[in-house]
């Protein structure tokens, strides 16, 4: 009976439905408007949305500091991470998701396929945002709260994250 | 006692230090289009120093912060150097400015500069900001990023502060052609209508 309980947990959180937590992380390659309506959501959640690159040094530094914070918060049903990858599509299935597997990235990745338009959504994001990476933003209610054109540690992002939630 | 004096006169000095780069930080973002570039005297690849003022006819200049490690600077090399071929007889040449510190990119280093100019037969300066002290004047914050330059009474106007085009990952599918926008309006003595682009890069890479 003991070996049936996790099965059965997973059957009930599967039967509910909208069940994130216990649904694999998303990796997928969007455009634009489609990665502002996950970030952009009515839903009290805060969201932490760090964009970076397999080749971006200081970046894939920074990354099991996110991966720390994010497991402590991984039962906040108020906190979301979202990493957004700014590698080619092209990499993504030789490089990206390997990269992910390899790195233990726990959270949703998206690949943002949309090159020729970044002078329309860099701005969009943050106008004072020049393009470098690592930068990371927090939004809550379809409000940025924070933007980040900068590596965090973990002490930054838990104190960044604080401030919010 | 004399050590704690001693401790906390460096714990004031770290804080005060710590205010100054802050304060800088905030004063001093870099320019903006219209305002005066200075000019600088930085080690060339081929061990000569180069200055804006020693190009005489030049009417402006194309200066690009790149660099030999970034793939997106990679991307963009023969660009840059069909850019210079392009310009450099009109007069508005390009001046390539390594913005890296080699200790924190090793790749980035002066002799790999050099080998680089050399394996990509570069027909323009590539100068090493030794020091640090010229991209955060210009308010670079990553590569590749240029700076149009035009010569007006005697001045480096910055004209267009961006990216060199929309397409970084293939030169075939650009559809718009920032840089060389900018120098042709120039050239026809016309307002550059997109004066500043945003796109992404690497960032560049100093000691903490």
């Amino acid at each position: 009976m003991k070996q049936l309980f996790p099965l059965l947990f997973i059957l009930i959180f599967t039967a509910c439905g909208k069940t994130a937590t216990s649904s694999a992380p998303a990796f997928k390659a969007v455009q634009y408007e489609e990665l502002k309506a996950v970030l952009e959501q009515n839903d009290d959640v805060l969201y932490v949305v760090n964009f970076w690159a397999t080749w971006c040094g200081p970046c894939v530094e920074e990354l099991p500091g996110f991966m720390e914070v994010n497991a402590e918060y991984a039962e906040n049903p108020k906190f979301k991470m979202i990493l957004v990858s700014l590698d080619n599509v092209k990499k993504l299935d030789k490089t990206v998701k390997p990269f992910i597997a390899s790195h233990k990235i726990t959270t949703d990745v998206y690949l943002l396929d949309d090159n020729k338009r970044m002078n329309l959504w860099i701005p969009a994001f943050d106008a004072s945002w020049s393009g470098s990476i690592p930068a990371t933003v927090f939004y809550k209610n379809g409000k940025k709260l924070h933007f980040e054109e900068n590596q965090l540690n973990k002490t930054e992002l838990k104190n960044l994250i604080h401030q919010y939630l | 006692m004399k050590k704690i004096s001693l401790i906390f006169s460096l714990l004031v000095l770290a804080l005060a230090v710590q205010t100054s780069v802050f304060a800088q930080n905030a004063g001093n973002k870099g320019y903006k289009p219209d305002d005066i570039a200075t000019d600088f005297k930085l080690k060339n690849v081929d061990g000569k120093t180069v200055s804006l003022s020693d190009y005489n006819k030049a009417k402006g200049f194309i200066v690009v912060f790149t660099c030999n490690h970034c793939p997106y600077a990679k991307a963009y090399e023969d660009r840059i150097i069909a850019l210079d071929k392009k310009y450099a007889s009109k007069a508005y040449p390009v001046i390539a400015i390594n913005p890296n510190d080699p200790a924190v990119e090793p790749d980035d280093s002066y002799a790999a500069m050099q080998q680089r100019a050399k394996e990509k037969g570069f027909t323009f300066p590539y100068l090493f900001d030794d020091g640090q002290k010229v991209y955060p004047q210009y308010g670079a914050t990553k590569t590749p990023h240029v700076f149009v330059l035009n010569k007006e009474k005697g001045k480096n106007v910055v004209r267009y502060i961006g990216a060199i085009d929309n397409n970084y990952a293939d030169a075939s599918d650009v559809s718009e052609k920032y840089v060389e926008a900018a120098v042709d309006a120039l050239l026809a003595g016309k307002e550059v209508k997109q004066a500043s682009t945003a796109a992404i890069g690497c960032s560049i890479k100093f000691k903490k």
